[in-house]
C-alpha cells in the first residue's frame, strides 16, 4: 500500500524523493546514451551547472527565510557585465572587489526593502530585476563588453582552470556547498533563517532579529550572483546585456526541485545541489539522445512538477488531499 | 561635429535626396524596437541619427518602444497625429503592428518597415521593407560551409532563440542551400544558443561529448559562433574544425584574424540605418520603389577580411 506507506513513512521519503529520482534519470538516460555516464560528460555536465548551482544556493537561503529572489538572473548580468568590463580598465585585481560591492550594494537595496520596510518580496525582486536590467543597458550603452586577452589573464582561472584535474568551477560551487551547508545546518544564523521563514511572528517574540536575518539573506545572495558572474564572465571571457535573462526561473526551478518550501522555513542546500544536478543532466541526456530542445522544455517542467506533487504528497501523507 | 563632417558624411550617404528634397524640409518619425538591449540596435540608432542630422532637409522624430508592442503602437498613433511625412518603424512584434501600419495608410503616411518585417498581412499597407535578407545570408553561410570542408563532412548547428523570425529564416536558408549544393555534408544535430554565447558553449560541449567527429559548427551569429568555438577550444579539438557565423561581431572578426573562425556574414547597423532613411526619402521623392529593399551582407571569410573594418559590436 502505498499511501499506507507514505504516512508511516512520509518524513523519510520526502526527504529521500529527489534522490531516488535523481537516480532513476541517471540510469534510464545511461541506459539510452553510452556517452552519458562518461567521466568526461559527467565533469562537463558539473562544469556547466555551476553558475546556476552557485546562484542557487543562495536563493535557497533566500526561500528558506521564507522570500523570494527573482533579480538574480539581471543581477547576473549587471555583474558580469561589470566585472568583463572593468577588467581591461582597472585589471581583475581591481575590477573583482569593485563588481563585488557593487553586486552586494544590489543586494542591501532588496535587503532593506524586504527585510527592513517589510515589502513584499515576489514584487520588490520583480521590480529589481527590471531596475537592474535598466542600470546594465545604462551602464554599457548597450554595447557587448569583451576581454581583449583572453589567453594571457590570470582572471581565466575561474572559469577555465582547473586544480588536480578538477575544473575550477566545480571547485568553487562545491566548497560554497558545503560552507553553506554547515552554515545553515549548524549554526545561530541557520536557525535564525528557518524561523523567520518557518514563523514570522513567533520568531520575533523568541528574539531573533528578524529583519537583520532576512536583510542577511539578500546579502548570501548578491554573493552567490557575485561569484557566479566571475564563473561566467571567465568562462565566456565577455557578456551581453542580457546574459542573465531567464536564470531566475532555473535558478528558482532547482530550488524548487530540491524540495525547498516556498512557504518558508523548510529546506536544504544540500538538495538543492541534487535539484541543480538533475536540471543539468535531464537538459544534457536529452541533448546526447538528440532530442529537439522543445522536449528538454516540457521533460524538465514535467518533472519539476511532479517532484513537487511527491514532496506535498509526502509531507501530508497521501497523494490526492482535497485539503493539504 | 564640424560642418565639413557634416558635408562629407552627406555626401557619401545622402546625396541624391539633398538634391531632390529641394526646398522644404521632411518630417521622419521612426519608433525603434529596443535601442540599449543590444550593440546592433544602439549603433543603428547612432547611425540614424548621424545620417539625419548629415541631411539638412530631413528633420526626424525619433522614439524607441524599449521592446514593448503597446507603447510602439501609441508611438505610431502619435506620429500619426504628429501629422509626419513618414514613418519608419522597427517592429517589436510583426504582427500587432499590423492594425497600426493601416492606421498610418488611411491617414495617408507612408510606412517604411525597418530590419525585420510586418506579418504578410501587413504587406498591403506599407510603402517598403528595408533591411537584410536573413534567408539568404543562411545561403551564403551554407556555400562558405560547403567550401570551407570541400564538400564532405558532418556538422552541427546551432541556432539564435527558437521562434524568433531573424532565427528561423537564418536556419531555413542554410538547410536548404546546403543540402542542395553539399549532399556530401551532414548535419548531425541542431539545437538552441538562444543568442546566448554561454548557452551556446554548453549545447556545444554536449555536442563535443556526444559525436566523436565534427567537421563543421554553423552557428546563427558570431556571439554564439564564438562560444562554440570556446566549447571546442578548451575541449582540444578546435583544430581543423570549420566555425562559420552570422552577423559578423567584433569578437569573431578577432577570433577570424586569429585564423580560428572561418567565415561569417558582415551585417551593419549603420549600413541597416542608412538605408532605412535613404528607402524612406526615395519613397517620399515619389520614386518607384520596390517592396523589398534588402541591403548588402555580403561574405566576409580569413581570406577578404581586411577589405572590412572591425565590427563596433
Amino acid at each position: 500500500m502505498l499511501l499506507t506507506r507514505l504516512k508511516a513513512g512520509g518524513p523519510a521519503i520526502a526527504k529521500q524523493g529527489i534522490l531516488v529520482a535523481f537516480v532513476v534519470f541517471m540510469i534510464a538516460f545511461s541506459l539510452m546514451s553510452d556517452r552519458f555516464l562518461s567521466a568526461d560528460n559527467i565533469m562537463s555536465v558539473f562544469r556547466q551547472s555551476a553558475i546556476i548551482g552557485v546562484m542557487a544556493l543562495g536563493v535557497t537561503i533566500v526561500v528558506i527565510g521564507g522570500n523570494l529572489d527573482l533579480s538574480v538572473g539581471s543581477m547576473l548580468s549587471f555583474a558580469t557585465v561589470l566585472v568583463v568590463d572593468l577588467h581591461d580598465k582597472i585589471g581583475p585585481e581591481l575590477a573583482i572587489p569593485v563588481m563585488v560591492l557593487a553586486t552586494l550594494c544590489l543586494g542591501a537595496i532588496n535587503g532593506f526593502l524586504i527585510g527592513i520596510l517589510r515589502l513584499n518580496s515576489l514584487i520588490v525582486t520583480l521590480g529589481m530585476l527590471s531596475v537592474i536590467q535598466g542600470l546594465v543597458l545604462i551602464y554599457s550603452g548597450g554595447q557587448n563588453v569583451d576581454i581583449a586577452d583572453q589567453r594571457g589573464t590570470w582572471f581565466a582561472m575561474f572559469g577555465r582552470g582547473a586544480v588536480f584535474g578538477i575544473a575550477t568551477p566545480i571547485i568553487i560551487f562545491g566548497t560554497l556547498a558545503v560552507v553553506f551547508h554547515v552554515i545553515m545546518t549548524t549554526m545561530p544564523f541557520g536557525r535564525h533563517v528557518h524561523a523567520v521563514g518557518g514563523n514570522p511572528t513567533a520568531s520575533v517574540f523568541s528574539g531573533i532579529p528578524r529583519s537583520r536575518v532576512v536583510f542577511m539573506t539578500y546579502l548570501i545572495s548578491a554573493l552567490c550572483v557575485a561569484v557566479a558572474a566571475i564563473i561566467l564572465g571567465s568562462r565566456v571571457m565577455g557578456s551581453q546585456n542580457n546574459v542573465g535573462q531567464g536564470y531566475e526561473l532555473q535558478v528558482l526551478a532547482a530550488v524548487i526541485l530540491g524540495g525547498t518550501s516556498l512557504l518558508g522555513g523548510s529546506g536544504s542546500i544540500l538538495r538543492t545541489v541534487l535539484g541543480v544536478l538533475m536540471l543539468a543532466f535531464i537538459q544534457n541526456g536529452l541533448i546526447l539522445m538528440g532530442q529537439p530542445y522543445y522536449t528538454q522544455w516540457l521533460v524538465t517542467w514535467a518533472v519539476i512538477i511532479i517532484a513537487v506533487w511527491l514532496d506535498v504528497a509526502a509531507k501530508r501523507g497521501r497523494l490526492f488531499s482535497p485539503i493539504a | 561635429m564640424t560642418n565639413k563632417m557634416k558635408f562629407l558624411l552627406a555626401s557619401c550617404s545622402t546625396v541624391a535626396l539633398a538634391a531632390a528634397a529641394s526646398a522644404d524640409t521632411v518630417r521622419i518619425g521612426i519608433t525603434q524596437n529596443n535601442v540599449g538591449i543590444d550593440s546592433y540596435q544602439t549603433t543603428y540608432e547612432q547611425a540614424f541619427i548621424a545620417a539625419a542630422e548629415a541631411n539638412p532637409d530631413v528633420e526626424v522624430i525619433v522614439l524607441d518602444a524599449g521592446g514593448d508592442v503597446a507603447r510602439q503602437i501609441s508611438q505610431v498613433q502619435d506620429l500619426i497625429q504628429q501629422n509626419v511625412d513618414a514613418i519608419i518603424i522597427w517592429p517589436t512584434d510583426g504582427q500587432a503592428l499590423v492594425p497600426a501600419v493601416r492606421n498610418a495608410h488611411r491617414e495617408g503616411i507612408p510606412v517604411v518597415v525597418t530590419n525585420s518585417n510586418i506579418a504578410e498581412a501587413g504587406m498591403e499597407f506599407i510603402a517598403a521593407f528595408s533591411g537584410p535578407n536573413n534567408i539568404q545570408q543562411g545561403i551564403y553561410s551554407a556555400e562558405m560551409m560547403c567550401e570551407a570542408l570541400g564538400g564532405e563532412g558532418q556538422i552541427v548547428q546551432v541556432t539564435g532563440m527558437p521562434g524568433y523570425t531573424t532565427a528561423i529564416e537564418r536556419q531555413k536558408g542554410f538547410d536548404d542551400r546546403l543540402a542542395e549544393m553539399c549532399p556530401g555534408v551532414t548535419q548531425l544535430d541542431i539545437q538552441p544558443g538562444d543568442w546566448n554565447r554561454e548557452r551556446a558553449q554548453r549545447t556545444m560541449e554536449t555536442f563535443l561529448t556526444r559525436f566523436d567527429r565534427i567537421d563543421g559548427v554553423y552557428s546563427g551569429d558570431d556571439n554564439m559562433g564564438v562560444g562554440a568555438l570556446n566549447a571546442a577550444l578548451a575541449a582540444g579539438r578546435a583544430e581543423g574544425m570549420v566555425f562559420i557565423g552570422a552577423t559578423n561581431f567584433a569578437v569573431g572578426y578577432d577570433a577570424m584574424a586569429r585564423g580560428e573562425y572561418w567565415g561569417s556574414v558582415y551585417q551593419s547597423p549603420v549600413d541597416d540605418a542608412r538605408a532605412a532613411l535613404q528607402t524612406a526619402l526615395d519613397v517620399l521623392a515619389g520614386e518607384d520603389v520596390p517592396k523589398l529593399n534588402y541591403f548588402d551582407t555580403p561574405k566576409i571569410t580569413q581570406e577578404n577580411m581586411d577589405q572590412f573594418d572591425r565590427p563596433v559590436f
